[in-house]
């Protein structure tokens, strides 16, 4: 009776799961995401793949340095690879590492300065074969004459102002100067803003920003006005121009310029779309508005591609309730014109569905479909927001795991992004391990992410602390403490002091406290009346007297302990 | 002209031992001087100049008692370069001293893996970390681009320079 009882509900089980799955995908057509119960699942049938052999291989010339790289992981007790495996030249924080890294960084622009300006000492070539990344390099344009042919070399050079100089010589000396060169023209000073690019090498310069929107109304002026010294301006200029101003924060002249663009009977390309829909939050304020683009864009026929999706997403983030229901569709459609979904397509997807301080019930699922999908695959970095950082701040334990082990797959250690993305991922996951695991294993991945990749800042290394705390480890302190000391220059403050004082009390090290407490003299410090209560009660419970009565002698010397 | 000299002495002692042939042969020497029992030797003095490990031990314990502080394989049997690698080393040695001035500890060694030059050095830690990386950077890159090779810098610093004896 019960085997048949459990027979029906069985049965009863599988009809409502497949009626649930029939009546989902008829709502959601194409989503690839599995929604079967594992009941369901049929084995899959491959066929036995045949080994063929090929008759001959060719190897890359690093294959040999790649297999031999292969067998070796990452060293967890060494600093990175940049550094010096000396402790006097180890940094101890985040900063410190900045610091180091950045005055190598300086030195060696210093040299490559040296070796610019006096080329003739290292024209002397011993490489065979010949490295041409160690010769000095040639800055100053060869062409001097005024022709288009010294325009375009100095476009390739990227030397905005020269070139845009040399086009209005170009103009006055009467030269017709052909439309692809104005495009590319165009192309560079849309890009580069007007000025000049800065330095490659200099790494973390903040300052791009400022200075892009500063420059935005300059830059519009020279685009600008060799827009309009073009007779026929194409598709190409238009869209260089939309870009430019989208690029530099001018959205709505951007918009004023792709209704010329349609007034001219011109098609706009796809570069010009993504553009236009990065800029379409700005300007609109209409949810639905910010729609019809991309009704337009299906209308021109226009293939679309991943950074519109990506596009497409990041603007519906800012939709609300519109967003969450067409970002499902968004993503079937896309899929069909064969687009894969890069990390920032799921980081927007996530970010639409997870509005900070929104109740978290009922989207878990959503996060577990994003994991089922990411977990295993090998991405590229192919959109400025891809990036892991942002997958784990939305994640809680079980994913952080998840997520972590991602970045050990292939490729993805590259899209962890640069210092400061990699500090936040790594302070969001240790915050997430002391809250949420026990210390053992705590202490396994502190071991092994501090100090190779990971400084600690100061309130990872409190929560860190606590933790131990409530686990009762504080013997585990001298082993994290012995790898953070160093030259530490500290300055000591009452309240560290007494905090010192009281841990070592709680550990039962007496005489460690006394020593402490006369620290406090030293410093001219003034412990509070409580920590002298603990103290007192400490001491009387290990019964010595002597220490008491010099305990009551120091309190009284402090004026804080009437009698 | 060393050609004619050494032919003119041969013919020298050729015509003198034929004059008088119970006498012993007087040549002439003509090479320059080469001090070899005084080259990185620091003689015994007083008893106040403190000396490291390298200078303490004399030539002739290499391979004893001391390393090389220059590896490399040209001076192998058919294998050509030798002085090329001799200048260069002059060189590096050279740079480093001017560059890193008053913060060698001691001999800079020269190891060459390949294409790559790898120039280890101990440093007084005279000057703030940060300071060295500059340093460090700006002579990896300008050696690299001066012999075209990968030049790497392996440091580490001492607090003082090791005292080994006082002669």
């Amino acid at each position: 009776m019960a085997s048949s009882c459990s027979q029906a509900l069985k049965q009863h089980v599988c009809k409502s799961s497949t009626i649930l799955r029939v009546h989902l995908q008829k709502s959601w057509p194409k989503r690839s995401f599995v929604l079967n119960s594992a009941a369901d699942q049929q084995p899959a049938v491959s066929s036995p793949e045949e080994i063929v052999i090929p008759k001959k291989k060719t190897w890359s010339k690093e294959a040999v340095l790649q297999a031999l790289a292969s067998t070796v992981s990452r060293d967890p007790t060494a600093s990175d690879y940049r550094l010096q495996d000396d402790p006097y030249l180890t940094p101890k924080t985040s900063s410190e590492f900045k610091l180091f890294s950045l005055s190598q960084e300086s030195g060696k622009n210093a040299a490559k300065y040296f070796i610019n300006t006096y080329p003739k000492y290292f024209q002397k070539d011993y490489a065979q074969p010949h490295i041409p990344c160690l010769m000095p390099e040639t800055l100053e344009a060869q062409i001097e004459e005024v022709s288009e042919a010294a325009l375009i070399e100095r476009i390739h050079m990227r030397k905005v102002k020269a070139a845009v100089d040399l086009y209005d010589q170009l103009q006055q000396a009467g030269t017709p100067v052909s439309l692809d060169v104005t495009n590319q023209l165009l192309d560079l000073i849309c890009f580069y803003g007007d000025s000049d690019p800065a330095q490659e090498n200099v790494p973390e310069q903040r300052n791009e920003e400022t200075v892009g929107k500063v420059q935005h109304r300059v830059e519009n002026n020279n685009a600008e006005r060799i827009f309009a010294l073009l007779s026929e301006p194409n598709t190409h200029s238009y869209s260089a121009l939309i870009r430019g101003m989208v690029k530099y924060g001018a959205y709505s002249k951007a918009f004023s310029t792709y209704t010329d663009l349609l007034n001219n009977r011109l098609k706009a390309d796809v570069n010009t779309f993504n553009a236009l829909i990065t800029a379409a939050p700005e300007v609109k304020e209409k949810y639905n508005e910010k729609w019809e683009l991309i009704v337009e864009l299906a209308e021109q026929k226009i293939k679309p591609n991943l950074l519109t999706l990506n596009g497409v997403l990041k603007a519906l983030r800012r939709c609300g309730t519109l967003g969450k229901s067409q970002a499902f569709p968004v993503l079937s459609e896309m899929k069909a014109l064969s687009i894969d979904p890069s990390l920032a397509s799921y980081n927007h997807l996530l970010g639409i569905f997870y509005k900070p301080g929104a109740p978290f019930l009922g989207q878990t699922d959503i996060l577990q479909e994003v994991m089922n999908e990411v977990s295993g695959k090998s991405f590229t970095p192919q959109d400025p927001d891809d990036g892991i950082c942002l997958l784990l701040q939305r994640c809680l334990l079980t994913k952080a795991y998840s997520v972590h082990e991602l970045l050990g797959v292939g490729e993805n250690w590259r899209l962890l992004g640069n210092d400061l993305q990699q500090n936040i991922y790594y302070a969001r996951f240790f915050s997430l391990l002391c809250m949420m695991e026990n210390i053992d294993v705590m202490l396994k991945w502190y071991r092994d992410l501090v100090p190779s990749v990971y400084y600690p800042s100061s309130n990872i290394m409190r929560d860190l602390l606590q933790a131990l705390d409530t686990d009762n480890r504080l013997d585990l302190i001298p082993q994290i403490w012995k790898g953070d000391r160093g030259k530490v220059i500290m300055s000591w403050t009452a309240t560290s002091l007494s905090d010192v004082i009281s841990v070592l009390l709680a550990a039962q090290r007496r005489q460690d406290a006394w020593e402490i407490l006369k620290l406090f003299k030293t410093h001219n410090r003034v412990p509070s009346e409580e920590l002298l209560n603990k103290f007192l009660t400490c001491v009387t419970e290990s019964g010595e007297v002597n220490h008491a009565v010099e305990l009551v002698q120091i309190s009284a010397a402090w004026l804080l302990w009437q009698p | 002209m060393a050609t004619s000299l050494v032919r003119q002495t041969k013919l020298l002692s050729i015509v003198s031992s034929q004059l008088n042939p119970a006498a012993c042969f007087r040549n002439i020497h003509c090479t320059a001087a080469c001090l070899k029992n005084r080259a990185a030797r620091i003689r015994e003095g007083k008893g106040d100049k403190s000396v490291t490990y390298e200078q303490a031990y004399h030539p002739h314990h290499i391979g004893h008692r001391k390393g090389w502080l220059s590896q490399h394989t040209s001076n192998l049997q058919g294998e050509d370069g030798a002085a090329e690698r001799v200048v260069e080393d002059v060189f590096i040695r050279r740079f480093m001293y001017g560059t890193f001035h008053g913060c060698l500890a001691d001999e800079v060694v020269i190891k060459r893996r390949g294409n790559l030059l790898v120039i280890c050095a101990v440093m007084i830690q005279k000057l703030l970390p940060s300071k060295f990386y500059f340093l460090i950077g700006y002579t990896e890159e300008l050696l690299s681009h001066f012999y075209k090779c990968p030049v790497k810098i392996e440091m580490q610093t001492v607090e003082e320079k090791v005292v080994y004896k006082y002669l």
